[in-house]
Formats: C-alpha cells, structure tokens, sequence
C-alpha cells in the first residue's frame, strides 16, 4: 500500500489540470446523455407504434 | 487460368466503356490541371519550396483525380440493372473486383503520366532524373489507391450520398499508402536516387499494396452478394 | 451489469483519492501531470475497444447473427469516446507543457487518422437502412479499418522519422517513481469496466432499436 504522506498538492497548473479533467469527464457525460435521450425517443416511438397496432386490431 | 480470363474480360469491358465516352477520364484530367494551376497561383513557390512540395503535390492531385474515376467504377453498373446482372453471371465477385480495379489502374496511371508534364512545365521541375525509380514509385502507390478505391466503391454503391461517402472513407485508409508515395516521390524528383534508406518506405508500400489486394479479393464477394 | 457499474464507480472514486493524495509531484510539470492518469489508460481502452469491434466483426461475416453487429457498433462508440478523451487530455496537456495545441508527431497524428477512420464507421452505418445490408458492409469496413489503424501508425512513424522534427516524447526512458506508476493501470482496469458498461447499455439499445424497426414493418404491412 502506498504510504501516506504529508501530501501538499502542488499548485502549478493547477487549474489546467481541471480543466483537463473535467474535458475528460465532460466528454463521457456527454456520450452517456445521448445514450439517454436516443433511448427515450426509442421507447416513445416504440409506445406510439404499439398503439397504432393495438387500434388497428380493433 | 478461367478466373484470368474472367478477370481480363471485365477489365476490358470497363476500358473500353470508358474510353468510348471519356467521360470520367477527361472530367479527372481536367480537374487535375486545374488544381496544380491553384497551386501555383496561391502558393507562388519557389524552387526550393517546389522541391520540397513536388511529392505531396503531385499525389494530392492524384488522389483528388482519382477519387472521380474510382468512384464512377461501380456506380456506371447501377443504371440498367448491370451490377444485379454481374453480380448474377457466373464470373466471380474477385474476379469482378480484380478486372475493375486494373481497369481504373491503367486509367488513373495514364492521368498520372499526362498529369507529370504539366506540373514540370508549370512549375519548373524537372521530373525526368529518376524515371525508373519514379515510375516504380507511381505504379505502387497507385495500385494502393487503386484497390482502396474499387473496394470502397463497391461498398457505397448503393447509397444515396455516395459521392460524399466514398472519399470520407476512402482517404484516411489510403493515408499509410500516399505518405511514403509522396516521401519517395519528393526524393527522386528533387534528383536523388533511391538510397538504402528509402528501403523501408518502399516495403511499406508493398506492403500496404500486398495486405489491402488480399483483404479486398477476400471480403469482395460479401459486399457485392451477400 | 449493475456490479460492473458499481466496481468502475468505486475503482475511480479510488483512483482519484490516489491521484490527488498520495502521488508524489513531478518535478516539473505541476499539478497538470495528473492527467496521464486518465490520457494513458484512455488510449490502452480505445485499442481495447477496437480490437473488440474487429473480433465482433469477423463474427458476424462468419455467423450472420446480428447480435454480433449490435456488439460490433457498442465497442466502437466506445473506442471513439475514448479516443476523443485521449485526443482532448493530450491536447490539453500539451498546450500547457509544450505551448503548443497540437503537432504533426508520429502518435498524434495517428491516433487522430484511427479517429477519422472509425468515424466514417459510424457513417456508413448512417447512411445505409436496411439492417443485414448495413451489417455486413460495416463489418468489412471494420475489417479493412483495423489492419490500416496499423499500417497507419508503422507509415507516419517511418515518415516522422525522415523530416527531423521537434522531440515530443513523453516516456522519458521508462523513469516513473515506483508509487506513481500502478494507478495508471488501475484507473485501466476502472475505465475497462466503464467501456463494458456503456457498450452494454448501447447494445441494449440496439435491441430495442431492432424491435422498434420490426415494430414499423408490422405497421406499415396492417
């Protein structure tokens, strides 16, 4: 296990290093929430198509 | 020795189709000369710079040229049913593909040794140095672009966009094959030989030409049938 | 799926503790050199991805189960996400190390073409309808890509090498303190399992995506 330390983070860049990280971070929200909204367009027009069948069987 | 026959046979047929209307080959001819007169004009180089430039210009030009005449390749079979035709013959999809792709070989060679007076004229090179050397390059890297073309056309013939597809597709695959072309061509055009340390590009094009030939005669078949 | 969700959510939460305090700090970079612990393991995930897509590919010219192309699309969106985060953290990195957005180096402009390429990937699968047709014209075309993701990276690294340019090579010899090395390959383990997550969750959605166009065929024939 890695010993801890009296860890001071260094403070060069260290708003880059946010920015950085937060570019990454921002890029798989960004994919997930596609994910997301292509998913709900799917299920409503899935619910639409399945009400056409329902009232045409009728 | 029927496969070769079939092959030849193809290839013929798409020649002389070709030449008959020259439809293709003078839009690609004239698309070329026009774009090395750009580059003159915007660029204005100097001999050095030209020297520096001659490889990758001359193959972008190549390149851009020939994305006219492969993508035409499968897309002329499309009217008239013709593909649904071929495909349906007893010639094999390999055979269709190999007799296609020399076809568009010959054409895009001869633009390219049509293409190489008018850039020496207009940009003062002189090309004719190292011509073996330059021809081996030409005909190598052709056929990469060559074989990458034909595939991709097959691909996308029957979509809509397919002018647009072809080359988003076609160009970053054919990248492993232009960069040595245009290193090599660089160097025997600015009058060096090809030196021991050009070795390696020229196995990257036998070898970009060799592994891409066998993938395509491969997956051919299941593009165009099934 | 909801363990490996849970295991990757942990692992990170973990992994940035380690980051942040228990690192040593590098000599000369700053705070910023924290983020090869999300560029390294990013890139090791998207060539994962991508073999992935390959093998799901030749599966699916040898099987024809479309199944095998729902996995096939999953990984690579996956290996384009993490492509894209190891091309914008490299960017990044770069321009506060070196001053500079971007170069022409031999890694740089490979990974960006192997991007271009599986981009048209997705493309084509865009721009065709029928789904047995698109398949089997995206598995060729994954086929074709992986092999010149290859003979792609071997070709810009022989020409690189003939223009002298400026010497951007981040591994130093292989020189990392022995405690700021193992949360790289920790943090691969937690990004590995985040990409089998959301490629699960997009084959999923293929399927559903599946039903929805047998769904429209059962209305248009009523």
């Amino acid at each position: 296990m890695i010993p801890r330390r009296e860890a001071i983070v260094d403070e060069r860049n260290f708003a880059y290093m946010f920015y950085g990280f937060s570019a990454a971070w921002a890029l798989v929200a960004a994919y997930i929430i596609s994910l997301v909204l292509r998913e709900r367009r799917i299920r409503s027009e899935m619910e639409a198509l399945r009400r056409m069948i329902e009232s045409a069987k009728e | 020795m029927r496969f070769l026959r079939q092959t030849f046979v193809i290839c013929q047929k798409d020649l002389r189709a070709e030449l008959r209307s020259k439809e293709a080959l003078n839009a690609s001819l004239a698309f070329s000369v026009v774009i090395l007169l750009l580059f003159s004009f915007a660029f204005d180089p100097t001999a050095e710079q030209t020297r520096e430039i001659s490889g990758g210009l001359l193959w972008l030009v190549f390149a851009f040229a020939g994305a006219l005449i492969l993508n035409r390749s499968f897309a002329r079979e499309l009217a008239n049913d013709c593909l649904d035709a071929l495909v349906a013959s007893p010639v094999p999809g390999s055979a269709l593909f190999l007799g296609k792709a020399i076809a568009n070989f010959v054409l895009l060679l001869a633009i390219e040794f049509i293409c190489l007076p008018v850039f020496g004229v207009f940009y003062n090179v002189r090309w004719t140095t190292h011509l073996g050397a330059l021809t081996l390059i030409l005909v190598l890297g052709t056929w990469g672009l060559t074989v990458i073309g034909t595939m991709f056309s097959a691909l996308t013939v029957n979509l809509r966009l397919r002018e647009l597809m072809l080359p988003v597709l076609c160009y970053p695959i054919m990248i492993p094959c232009l960069l040595p072309a245009i290193q090599l061509s660089t160097v025997v055009i600015a009058g060096q030989p090809l030196g021991p340390d050009m070795m390696e590009g020229l196995r990257l094009l036998v070898g970009f030409d060799v592994i891409f030939t066998v993938l395509a005669l491969a997956l051919v078949e299941t593009v165009l049938i099934g | 799926m909801i363990a490996l969700a849970g295991a990757s959510a942990l692992i990170i939460v973990w992994v940035l503790y380690t980051i942040f305090l228990h690192v040593p700090d590098e000599k000369d970079q700053g705070a910023i050199f924290r983020i090869i612990y999300f560029h390294v393991p990013s890139a090791m995930t998207a060539a994962a991805c991508a073999l992935a897509a390959f093998i799901a590919s030749l599966l699916y010219l040898w099987r024809r189960d479309l199944r095998y192309d729902a996995v096939a699309v999953s990984v690579t969106e996956g290996a384009l996400l993490f492509g894209a985060v190891v091309l914008v953290t490299g960017m990044i990195w770069a321009r506060i190390i070196w001053g500079i957005w971007w170069t022409w180096d031999a890694r740089l402009t490979s990974t960006l073409v192997s991007w271009l390429m599986y981009a048209g990937y997705l493309m084509l699968r865009r721009a065709v309808e029928e789904p047995t047709e698109r398949a089997r014209n995206s598995a060729v075309l994954s086929i074709f890509i992986f092999p010149g993701v290859y003979i792609t990276w071997k070709s810009i690294e022989w020409w690189r090498t003939q223009h002298p340019g400026p010497v951007l090579s981040i591994r130093s010899g292989g020189g990392m303190a022995p405690g700021m090395e193992s949360p790289i390959y920790i943090n691969l383990l937690a990004l590995l399992c985040l990409a089998a997550v959301l490629a699960m969750l997009r084959y999923n959605q293929e399927k559903r995506r599946r039903e929805l166009d047998s769904l429209r065929r059962t209305v248009h024939a009523i």
